[in-house]
């Protein structure tokens, strides 16, 4: 594996190839891990949630909104449950984690951190699908930084902080989670949006608003991590509506070493396979032959005038 | 874990009153069993619907795989007027195909995947089709040429309370959910076997999206997981609830 051009690594994992899937876009018990390289786990919580009332999608132009309300069986649930099939999975296992309070998170993190087959644990502070808790969490340097200094004691597994897009400054916060202890960034949580049903004129997601994804959110993802990357120095999984090859490439371009596939794995979930058989290729049209190549390439040379106009929009 | 997608050819499409008749040459694919439901996207896939439509066929053969479709958004434009169709699937649970007497109930586009357990139900079958207006009713003759068909505003139900009791047969029924609510109810205060099909939006189609949730067993559930096709009393509220 380590010969593969396309092998990498992340804090510390290994991985087959750059490509992962984003946390709540595929339950890997259900349906196997299609080709991934690791598999993120939907957010677990303190407590078991049912999730928000139907409708909880809709199509959108280029994408599609989700209110799912981080429907999970709770830690217990998963930790008994759900854990000790994932363990069997075969590629890395990176569980997402979502709270109401730090102390939330920390329990969470302490229990699932414990279990040996958990590779890294992702902090998801930017659900917008829950009007309290972790949202509000990743929207405020103070409380970012603070959580992850909460959840630093906990464990010795990497910890990566789940970024939303829907934020003034993502550079700010990112600083915080690094600031606080964060080992890497994955960014884009979905951005939040509003779909209103054709007939009613009312809101078509039962939560009312809810996460934009797919293509649709490709540019403000690549802003994202872009400003993200350039304040922090971490590692960032990125993802936002990538769909081929040259997308992987683009978001590595941006500063993402390792790519996550969601929304396109819903229509096609042969998509990650499909994407790992295209990059040696479309590296190659570059005149390289791994994603580490490519890597922050869009960093390069741009005058630190032109970066303070862009953050400032 | 989960089937390959398949890309078909679409042999024709026929318009069959209000609704749309799409049938795809088999080549091959699995067809599974009724009930079951595919993941269906135009090729090529269409710039205004991004995501798959859930849909159950209608009957299946050896060289044809037919779907009956209510064409009303991008999704199900672009599949009437496809060429090629990619098709993941059979996914979920489908009908248990009991022997003795059937009781087949349809509501609106519901009526759908009925033609298909009319073949091949083993027992002696009798067909109830709701329809809003007679637009709808002409697909009725497809399903089944002895169907006994009601318009708005007469809710199927009302032949089938006439039905009921019918010891020793099993119901199956797809339709609006407060038509599933109310053919369940019906069964269980008869005592009657029942079996539905549900129906949600769904973007997967294989539990990855946790979009289609409905009410199964007095909690959200993943359809495309726990169904489409359920006994009817999982769908009704627990006592006290």
């Amino acid at each position: 594996m380590p010969d593969s051009p396309l092998a990498t690594s992340i804090c510390g994992i290994e991985l087959e190839h750059p490509l992962v899937n984003g946390s709540g876009t595929l339950d890997a018990l259900a349906a196997g891990t299609l080709g991934l390289a690791a598999f993120v786990t939907k957010t677990v919580t303190l407590h078991p949630r049912e999730g928000n009332p139907p409708v909880r999608i809709g199509e959108t132009p280029s994408g599609m909104v989700n209110s799912i309300g981080l429907a999970n069986p709770g830690l217990d649930g998963f930790c008994d449950r759900h854990l000790p099939r994932l363990a069997e999975l075969g590629v890395p296992l990176i569980v997402s984690v979502g709270g109401w309070s730090r102390e939330e998170y920390a329990i969470a993190v302490a229990r699932i951190g414990a279990h040996p087959a958990v590779r890294a644990i992702e902090l998801n502070v930017s659900c917008p699908n829950v009007e309290t808790g972790c949202i509000s969490i990743g929207t405020e340097a103070a409380e970012t930084r603070a959580l992850l200094e909460r959840c630093r004691g906990e464990t010795d597994r990497p910890l990566l902080t789940k970024l939303s897009p829907s934020v003034a400054d993502v550079a700010a916060i990112a600083t915080a989670a690094a600031e606080g202890g964060s080992d890497g960034l994955v960014l884009i949580n979905t951005v939040r949006g509003m779909a209103i049903d054709r007939a009613t004129l009312r809101p078509l997601l039962g939560g009312g608003g809810g996460g934009l994804s797919g293509p649709a959110v490709k540019p403000a993802a690549l802003h994202a991590i872009f400003h993200a990357r350039a304040a922090t120095d971490l590692p960032v999984i990125g993802m936002g509506g990538v769909s081929s090859a040259q997308d992987c490439i683009e978001f590595a371009a941006a500063g993402a070493s390792v790519v996550a596939v969601g929304t396109a794995l819903f229509r096609d979930p042969a998509l990650a396979a499909r994407i790992v058989a295209d990059l040696p290729a479309a590296l190659a049209g570059y005149g390289v032959s791994t994603l580490d190549d490519v890597v922050d390439r869009a960093h390069r040379r741009l005058p630190q005038a032109l970066l303070e106009v862009d953050a400032n929009g | 874990m989960l089937p390959g997608s398949r890309s078909l050819e679409v042999a024709r499409v026929e318009a069959v009153g209000a609704y749309t008749l799409l049938v795809l040459r088999r080549d091959g694919a699995d067809a599974g069993v009724p009930g079951q439901f595919f993941m269906l996207q135009a090729q090529p896939e269409p710039a205004d619907a991004y995501l798959p439509r859930a849909l159950s066929a209608a009957w299946a053969d050896e060289h044809e795989l037919a779907f009956l479709l209510d064409v009303r958004g991008a999704g199900t434009t672009a599949l009437a007027a496809a060429e090629r169709v990619s098709l993941l699937g059979p996914l979920g649970h489908g009908f248990e195909l009991r022997d003795g007497p059937a009781i087949l109930v349809g509501g609106g586009i519901g009526a759908a995947i009925l033609p298909w357990l009319v073949r091949r139900l083993p027992g002696p079958v009798t067909t109830l089709l709701g329809f809003r207006d007679q637009s709808h009713a002409v697909c009725a003759p497809l399903i089944d040429t002895d169907a006994t068909v009601v318009l708005e505003p007469t809710y199927v139900t009302e032949p089938l309370a006439r039905l009921l009791p019918a010891a020793g047969s099993c119901v199956y029924a797809c339709g609006p959910d407060p038509m599933l609510q109310a053919v369940a109810a019906l069964c269980a205060e008869h005592g009657t076997r029942c079996q539905l099909a549900m129906e949600a939006a769904m973007a997967c189609g294989f539990g990855a999206c946790y979009g289609c949730a409905v009410r199964v067993d007095g909690e959200w559930k993943r359809l495309c997981i726990e169904g489409p096709v359920l006994a009817a009393e999982r769908i009704l509220e627990p006592a006290g609830a």
